[in-house]
Order: C-alpha cells, then sequence, then structure tokens
C-alpha cells in the first residue's frame, strides 16, 4: 500500500469549509465516511475544488442513500416519532376547525360541499385515530412492558405521556371552564390559551413515545405493524385535512356569518398550517411505510 | 478534447482497476489513478464511488490504520472488473482496426 505522499499546504479555512461540505450528507453517510473524506482532503492539500466537489456529491447522497447504509429500523422509528408529533398537531387544527365551524352551526346555504366536507372530516379524523391507535398499541404494549421489566422509570412515563397529558389537560379545562366559564363559553383570549394549551398537551402526549422509540430502539413485526399503519392513517388524515380546506374556503366565500366573524387573515393563516402539518405529516409517514415494506 | 474525453472514464472502474493490485486508502486511490491512468478524481467523486461499489460489495473496507481505511477488491469486484476489461479490450480493438482502414492511423 502507497503511503500518503506530503501533504500539501491546506488552504486557510479549508477545514472549516471541509466540515461544512460534509455537514450537508446524510447522518449514516457521515457516521461511516466523513472521517476518510477529512484525511484525504488533508493528505491532497484540501483545494476549495476539492470541497466542492465533495459538497456537490451530497445531492445524489441523499437522493440515492448507498444501501449498505440504510438502518430500515432506525429510518421507521425517525418517521414515526416524526409522523406522530406531526399528525397530533393536525389533530389539533383539525379539532379547533371543528370548535370553530361546525360546532358553531356555520353552513353555507345552498353550497352542500360545506356540510360534505364536514362528514368528510368526522368520518377521516376518527377512521384516522383508529388506524394510528390500532396499529401503534402493540409497539406501545412492548415497549411499555420492556421499559417496566428493564426498569427504567423515565421510558414508562414518556410512554404513558400519551394518557396522562390529554387527562391532565381535561381535568385543567373543566376547571377553567367551571371558574371562569360564561353561559355562550369563555372569552376569546381564555379560547386562546385553552387552545394553545391543548397544542402543548397534544405535542406532549406525542413526545413521550417518540422519546421512548429513540431511547428503546425497538424493532421487528410491532414497528414494521405501527410504521404501515402510521402511513395508513397519515393518508386518512390528508383526506380529513382536505375536508378542512374546502369547509374553510367555502365558508370564506359563500357564509357571510362566518366571513364577519372571522378577520380574512385568519383563515389564511390558520390553512397553510393545516397545509404545513399535512405535508409533514405524510411525507415522514410515507418514509417510514416504505422502509416499513422494502425488502430486506 | 482529450481531456473532454477523459471526462467519460468510468469512475468506478478507474477505482476497481486501481483496487486490483492491491488494498489502498483514499488518497492512494487518487495517486494511483492520477499517475497510471491520467485521470483526477476528486474527494467527492472519490467517496460517491467507493460507497456505491461498497454497496454492490464489489469492494470491501479493511482496519483503518492511523484514520485511513484501505479498501480491497473482492472476488464479486474482480469479476465485475474482468468482465468490463473484456468488453472494453473488444471495443478497443475494433476501434483500432477501423481506425487503421480508414484512416491508416497505426496507433502511437
Amino acid at each position: 500500500m502507497k503511503p500518503p505522499a506530503a501533504p500539501g499546504p491546506t488552504p486557510p479555512g479549508a477545514t472549516l469549509l471541509a466540515r461544512a461540505a460534509l455537514a450537508l450528507y446524510p447522518p449514516a453517510w457521515r457516521a461511516r465516511y466523513s472521517d476518510e473524506v477529512r484525511v484525504l482532503l488533508d493528505d491532497s492539500g484540501g483545494g476549495l475544488a476539492a470541497v466542492a466537489s465533495v459538497a456537490w456529491r451530497a445531492i445524489p447522497a441523499w437522493v440515492c442513500p448507498p444501501r449498505h447504509l440504510h438502518d430500515r429500523p432506525a429510518r421507521m422509528r425517525s418517521s414515526l416519532a416524526t409522523a406522530l408529533m406531526a399528525w397530533s398537531v393536525l389533530t389539533g387544527l383539525g379539532l379547533v376547525f371543528a370548535q370553530l365551524t361546525q360546532l358553531q352551526g356555520f353552513t353555507a346555504p345552498g353550497h352542500p360541499e360545506v356540510r360534505w366536507a364536514y362528514a368528510v372530516f368526522d368520518g377521516s379524523l376518527a377512521l384516522s385515530a383508529l388506524v394510528a391507535g390500532f396499529g401503534g398499541l402493540p409497539l406501545w404494549l412492548l415497549m411499555l412492558r420492556r421499559a417496566w421489566r428493564e426498569q427504567r422509570p423515565r421510558d414508562t412515563v414518556y410512554l404513558l405521556l400519551p394518557l396522562i397529558a390529554p387527562a391532565a389537560y381535561l381535568a385543567a379545562l373543566v376547571v377553567t371552564i367551571k371558574l371562569l366559564g360564561r353561559p355562550n363559553g369563555v372569552g376569546p383570549w381564555w379560547f386562546l390559551v385553552v387552545t394553545l394549551a391543548g397544542f402543548a398537551a397534544a405535542a406532549t402526549a406525542a413526545a413521550g413515545p417518540g422519546l421512548a422509540l429513540r431511547r428503546l430502539q425497538p424493532r421487528g413485526p410491532a414497528l414494521r405493524l405501527a410504521a404501515a399503519a402510521a402511513g395508513l392513517a397519515a393518508a386518512i388524515m390528508a383526506l380529513a385535512a382536505a375536508a378542512i380546506v374546502v369547509a374553510v374556503v367555502g365558508l370564506c366565500l359563500w357564509a357571510r356569518d362566518f366571513a364577519g366573524y372571522h378577520h380574512g387573515t385568519i383563515p389564511g393563516i390558520y390553512l397553510a398550517l393545516v397545509v404545513v402539518a399535512a405535508t409533514v405529516t405524510t411525507v415522514s409517514a410515507a418514509r417510514g411505510t416504505r422502509a416499513a415494506v422494502a425488502e430486506p | 478534447m482529450t481531456d473532454r474525453l477523459d471526462r467519460w472514464a468510468d469512475p468506478p472502474l478507474l477505482v476497481l482497476a486501481s483496487l486490483a493490485g492491491e488494498p489502498k486508502h483514499g488518497y492512494a486511490i487518487t495517486q494511483d489513478v492520477a499517475e497510471t491512468m491520467g485521470v483526477r478524481l476528486s474527494a467527492g467523486t472519490l467517496y460517491a464511488v467507493i460507497a456505491r461499489l461498497e454497496a454492490r460489495g464489489l469492494i470491501e473496507p479493511l482496519e483503518a490504520e492511523d484514520r485511513r481505511r484501505p479498501y480491497r477488491i473482492t472476488m464479486a469486484g474482480a469479476q465485475a472488473l474482468a468482465q468490463q476489461s473484456e468488453r472494453m479490450s473488444k471495443v478497443a480493438s475494433v476501434a483500432r482496426e477501423r481506425l487503421s482502414t480508414s484512416l491508416g492511423w497505426a496507433g502511437t
């Protein structure tokens, strides 16, 4: 084997640039090759052209990641955690939609599309929750049993957060309404506080299993089932998101009560949030499902 | 024109040919390819090729020495290189034969 020739002078800042270029690669690629590339750049003098070639090649490394670096269980766990968080936010946005539209009795007379959108939203939300719940239950039970058996109290708490956080939120909500509620509900500021607290509770409930997935690193059929169910639940939830868009746009166009009650920009911001949450949920779940159904 | 044609060189083939002699680490591969085949492989290209060849089982990593990890050609890699070399030999002989009959070119 040839010994490395005398290295040329490394241009100032090239090391920093090399690190920046390597940071563009997927984590698995970096973990496997970044040390070697850095040594090669040092040995060869590490000119800017060499660093630029490293940066440029990061694109195919993301588009077609080398198969031997592809850790399917890690991909499923990571996608599952992201999809769960985005799904919870999307569900929260959906509940806000339900509270501010159909539960207020807003319809668009002469335009049945809004009522259809309500029905599609209700059905999709319920079905998506059922699929996510039943698909994720075996994995949740498996992790809970392992955390219990191995006496890992922190992981046990993380796994119980989907029960604890909503229960705590609902209890706080009941107390708040009893103390501050008026005959027609709470005031707008308290509604905002209650809504934000609801999102915090949903995020906490979703973060628990996500952290447990990262710490316990489960594998096997239960993980594959959960990843596949997340894909299906996300697809159904995307339908619910589409129903939200149809209903809100329909109400803005055809229902004067709704348009007068809500400032014009608020539905726009709301719809943008729905689209972002639905996109993140769908993309993450699709990546996890692809890893679940791929040939080993 | 010659420089441009050099870009058609298949980097995976160059790396396999370089490793056919003995195991080498990244810098040694680029040096060998530059000296013996006249092609400069950039760091980005080299490691994209190494990752692809490793994924296909055509080369394998050895124990790292002082942060430099050598690679060795596998049996599958040697077979792939032999097949491709055979094909290139045929192309080269056809090209030489036709150049000599049509242009009277006898080569250098």
